[in-house]
């Protein structure tokens, strides 16, 4: 009894036009082909960059609080930054001292990390930000593997350095 | 009529079925609308230590393309950057009195920044100086994670 009905179910059954359908799966098939671009591999480098601390005497004036929030007894690290016409780093100092001369390599770029590792290490002199003044015609692909550098730094209590801040030098 | 209908071949729909709705559920996964925001046209700069940005706050991060010439550009269009930073700033400051928050002086929300690797240093200062200047602190600079190297 059920194999007849099921056979004249069958029989009599819906004809569905599938071209539409064809139609449609086809219609996505070419719209993801043309429309796919793989996603680049990006990656980021999160900073907290504050305003810079003015820089009317950067001997004694150091000190992070002129913005009102900040905690008194803690430092900036100056860097300075020269840059050729290029726009490559021409020479890189840790307040008066040349810590890096010439095209940044990977080779001075440890070197510069191996200098100012210490100063963030130490008990005794506190910074919690580093503070770089930058040639105007410095290439933003230098600029970040300084900034980079800068940041991979670990601050006495262990966490990292996030704070960074530029300022343009002046000719 | 009736006749020719119930003639006619009766195609089996399922592997079509299954297709389209292959299709579908694949389309609906590796969309990205956020890609939109992308300027594929920068060439970032290359990190190896560059991570990829995990942000889980309520608002959008506030996302800047910046040339080589300074240019800042937001899905595709060239954008007063002055402007364009202080109406989000000031669109930001609005929904989070909205929510019930006072108006912090450093915002919450990053901005991403994605600067191509040959911009001079006085365009990108510039830039953001001007977010600093809106209330902005936090940034993420983007670049290529070295896989990729030298973008596309």
């Amino acid at each position: 009894m059920s194999r007849r009905r099921h056979r004249r179910k069958n029989k009599n059954g819906v004809k569905l036009n599938v071209t539409a359908m064809l139609d449609m799966a086809f219609q996505l098939l070419a719209f993801f082909i043309l429309t796919f671009r793989a996603a680049p591999i990006e990656g980021h480098l999160s900073l907290n960059m504050p305003p810079p601390i003015p820089q009317t005497n950067v001997e004694s004036a150091q000190t992070v609080g002129t913005e009102g929030n900040s905690t008194p007894n803690l430092h900036a690290l100056h860097l300075f930054v020269t840059a050729t016409e290029a726009g490559d780093v021409a020479q890189v100092r840790l307040e008066s001292n040349v810590i890096a001369a010439g095209r940044l390599t990977p080779t001075t770029v440890a070197g510069i990390g191996r200098r100012i590792a210490p100063l963030f290490a130490s008990g005794n002199v506190l910074y919690d930000r580093v503070q770089i003044e930058v040639d105007r015609n410095l290439r933003y692909e230098e600029l970040l593997k300084l900034v980079d550098v800068c940041a991979q730094q670990k601050l006495p209590d262990g966490k990292p350095l996030g704070k960074v801040s530029f300022v343009e030098m002046q000719r | 009529m009736s006749a020719q209908s119930s003639d006619g071949a009766d195609p089996d729909l399922t592997p079509i079925l299954d297709m389209v709705f292959q299709l579908i559920t694949f389309f609906m996964l590796v969309i990205n609308f956020k890609g939109a925001s992308l300027d594929q046209s920068l060439q970032l700069p290359v990190l190896g230590s560059a991570r990829p940005l995990e942000w889980k706050g309520d608002y959008e991060p506030l996302m800047l393309n910046v040339d080589n010439e300074g240019r800042v550009k937001v899905f595709g269009v060239v954008v007063l950057a002055e402007k364009f930073i202080a109406d989000q700033a000031a669109d930001l400051k609005k929904e989070l009195r909205a929510a019930g928050d006072s108006a912090p002086k450093e915002l919450p929300v990053p901005v991403v920044l994605r600067v191509d690797k040959g911009t001079r240093f006085h365009l990108v200062n510039h830039i953001i100086k001007l977010c600093q200047e809106n209330g902005y602190v936090q940034f993420s600079l983007s670049a290529m994670t070295g896989k990729d190297e030298g973008g596309r």
